[in-house]
């Protein structure tokens, strides 16, 4: 009883504290200091050519973060792939009436298209890499679910994912060591004379696109991964 | 620069590399591709560490203070120098030892090199919590490399606390972003000036406590022994060598030049930064006294070490940074030698107890040696190099008057050398047991052998390492001159 009170004091207290903290945050003047997003805000569509403004930080600004965080990806799967015992179990009574199989079978061109669409289309809407990544991981996570992980790894075998996850992460850096080619920096866009096209074409923006097919590619590879090492148990 | 960027993007790739000839050549590319990467690596390490004075910055993307900057100064420069002594002979020793997922160890090792490599060089505070999750992460999975339950154990502790770490770290950057508007050191460092005391020292604090995790001062250490007891023993090398001082790295960093030395002088941080620092070792070293396992004893002793590390970087003078700085490179070459030497021990008769290494001194002479080198060099007699390292140090922290931090210095060599004899000892006794062992080849003595040979060069030699790191307290004493560098670049 004393033991849980004392817990739920400390708990109280931190929160007391970080409300304090954050509230004295928040009450500071902070006019003239957000010139770094005002920029990216009014200048972004002239200087990187996309129209979305998340994907012109995430794959142009920053687009050197977005690597690192696609490497934890890529980590976190290799860790999964290792870790979980290969052995696998049975599903849980795979019988499905006959409507799921044929609702996967139609569903799956579609999740296809839309998460195409959602990775190409990624500086002109919401959306990018990362998102259609997890959407084109849909595929092979419902194959799973409905016809059981043995065949879902017939069709696509972790090497396979493994291999696509490495293909995508090894074409973001070279994309960006074409700069270095031009005698830019790395994974400089724009400056490195890319053409950046009419902001809302499909074809525009310099890298960005092929960045953000790298990324998909990439994600939904490690995804597939990681539900499928998930999935397995001993 | 186009040389700093490729120590970050050339591990990758390998790591990259690697995981796509698992699939298509299983071993046959593993031993072309690991060496040739790593000697590349050195080759570019030396070429950036030459340049690091003065200091230089290099924009990714172009962007400018738009983007992300990465910066190469002495400081930096020493971090790069670490690793570029310890990432070959790693490479070199583990091709030959690590017999179990050896893809993924590789994998694994290339992207945590790549985490701290990029640690090291950015100047941006988001950068650097990013490149600090990938070496954290993969750090922890070398940890679980061998999947035994102790493994595991130590990993779920790792994780954990590197976890709580990083939480800390993410939230002071993300109220940093929000007080300042930008991400840039430099930046941020100016604007600070107007943020009110009290918010500061709060964010001061968080970044302290989630550093303080990752380095593992006590109480925060317990993870740091239970992980390294069942991991890998090369990755060891790295995981004390090179792990631990990017987060010190870091954080010494994060306080020097974000938050300024006047700041830290105003806040009594420096105080408590050496007090947090003897208390720290004495227990680390009472700790490892107890110890029955080497590899436990190695980690207490790394605990220890490091708090040396701190004691000579918060006292806050120019002499203190540059005896803090010699320690981190010395704690990385003795503590790489001792886990080497005992890695081979490992390796021909899977001896990890003190009791087990009875008698080894007269079977393996050259190594035994090599390991009475490396142990009384950490424990700071002369003429190695800890002993002028913690000598540094002492002076540092006497004329800055601390001198129960000199005294107590001293009574930790003396618990130190208590410890280290037991071991020594037990190498040297006259046992008649016959052992069954594998006789290990020259890829592994020649990177012990090569370790060991450095802790006498650089103890008589001291100059060698000391050009480069003379030059470090200029950029951390005075923030102004990097500031203005990194805002100028």
């Amino acid at each position: 009883m004393v033991k849980k009170l004392y817990k739920l004091g400390l708990v109280v207290s931190l929160g007391m504290f970080l409300f304090v903290l954050f509230s004295d945050i928040h009450n500071l003047d902070r006019t003239s200091k957000n010139y770094l997003s005002e920029h990216y805000i009014s200048e972004g569509v002239q200087e990187t050519g996309a129209i979305n403004l998340v994907t012109s930080v995430l794959y142009d600004y920053r687009a050197f973060d977005t690597l690192g965080e696609a490497t934890v990806l890529l980590t976190a799967a290799t860790i999964l792939a290792f870790l979980v015992p290969v052995t696998k179990a049975d599903m849980l009574g795979t019988t499905f009436t006959i409507i799921v199989y044929q609702a996967t079978k139609y569903l799956i061109p579609f999740i296809a298209v839309l998460g195409v669409y959602v990775i190409m289309f990624g500086h002109l809407s919401p959306g990018g890499g990362f998102v259609g990544g997890v959407v084109m991981a849909l595929i092979p996570i419902l194959l799973s679910l409905t016809y059981g992980i043995d065949f879902s790894e017939y069709k696509l075998t972790p090497n396979t994912k493994k291999v696509v996850e490495d293909i995508g992460a090894i074409g973001f850096i070279l994309l960006g060591l074409l700069a270095v080619l031009t005698g830019n920096n790395f994974l400089a866009n724009g400056q490195a004379g890319f053409p950046l096209g009419n902001a809302g074409e499909l074809i525009s923006a310099g890298l960005i696109p092929y960045l953000n097919v790298m990324i998909g590619i990439k994600v939904g590879a490690g995804l597939a991964i990681i539900f499928n090492s998930l999935m397995k148990e001993q | 620069m186009q040389a700093a960027i490729w120590l970050i993007i050339l591990p990758l790739l390998t790591a990259f590399f690697i995981g796509i000839s698992k699939v298509f050549y299983s071993y046959k590319l593993l031993f072309p591709l690991v060496t040739g990467s790593a000697i590349l690596y050195l080759y570019l390490l030396i070429s950036v560490i030459d340049h690091s004075y003065p200091p230089k910055v290099y924009s990714v993307g172009d962007w400018g203070l738009l983007g992300i900057n990465i910066m190469v100064d002495p400081f930096s420069g020493l971090l790069l120098l670490m690793i570029a002594l310890l990432f070959l002979p790693v490479i070199v020793f583990s091709l030959k030892y690590i017999t179990f997922h050896t893809h993924n160890y590789f994998i694994l090792t290339y992207i945590m090199t790549a985490g701290i490599a990029g640690m090291v060089l950015t100047a941006d505070l988001f950068n650097l919590y990013v490149f600090l999750e990938v070496s954290s992460l993969s750090s922890c999975a070398l940890v679980a490399l061998k999947k035994t339950n102790k493994a595991i154990e130590g990993t779920f502790k790792y994780l954990v606390m590197s976890t709580l770490g990083s939480f800390f770290i993410l939230l002071a950057t993300i109220l940093t972003y929000d007080l300042t508007g930008t991400l840039n050191m430099a930046e941020i460092s100016v604007a600070f000036q107007d943020i009110p005391f009290q918010i500061k020292s709060i964010l001061m604090a968080f970044f302290i406590f989630g550093y303080a995790i990752k380095i593992g001062l006590i109480p925060l250490h317990a993870w740091l022994p239970d992980s390294y007891e069942e991991s890998p023993i090369p990755y060891n090398v790295l995981s004390s060598g090179l792990v631990m001082k990017s987060a010190v790295y870091a954080l010494i960093r994060v306080l020097y030049i974000l938050f300024g030395f006047d700041f830290l002088d105003e806040t009594g941080m420096l105080q408590i930064g050496v007090v947090w620092g003897v208390v720290t070792f004495l227990i680390a070293h009472l700790l490892a006294f107890q110890q029955s396992n080497v590899i436990r004893l190695l980690a207490y002793s790394s605990i220890a070490q490091i708090a040396y590390i701190t004691i000579g970087l918060f006292v806050g003078t120019e002499r203190g940074l540059i005896g803090g700085n010699f320690h981190i490179l010395n704690h990385a070459i003795m503590k790489g030698t001792l886990f080497f030497v005992i890695a081979i021990f490992h390796y021909s008769l899977t001896a990890v107890d003190i009791k087990d290494l009875k008698g080894l001194g007269f079977r393996f002479p050259l190594l035994s040696f090599t390991f009475v080198v490396a142990s009384l060099a950490i424990v700071g007699l002369p003429p190695f190099n800890g002993f002028i390292s913690k000598w540094l140090i002492v002076e540092a922290a006497l004329d800055a008057g601390f001198i129960y931090a000199a005294f107590s210095i001293l009574v930790g060599t003396f618990l130190s050398l208590t410890y280290y004899l037991k071991v020594i000892v037990t190498l040297y006794t006259k046992t008649d047991k016959t052992i069954e062992m594998k006789e290990p080849g020259l890829a592994l003595k020649l990177p012990t052998i090569f370790l060991g040979s450095l802790c006498i060069v650089f103890g008589i030699a001291p100059s060698l390492p000391l050009s480069l790191i003379d030059k470090i307290p200029t950029f951390l004493l005075d923030h102004e001159e990097y500031i203005s560098i990194l805002l100028g670049g």
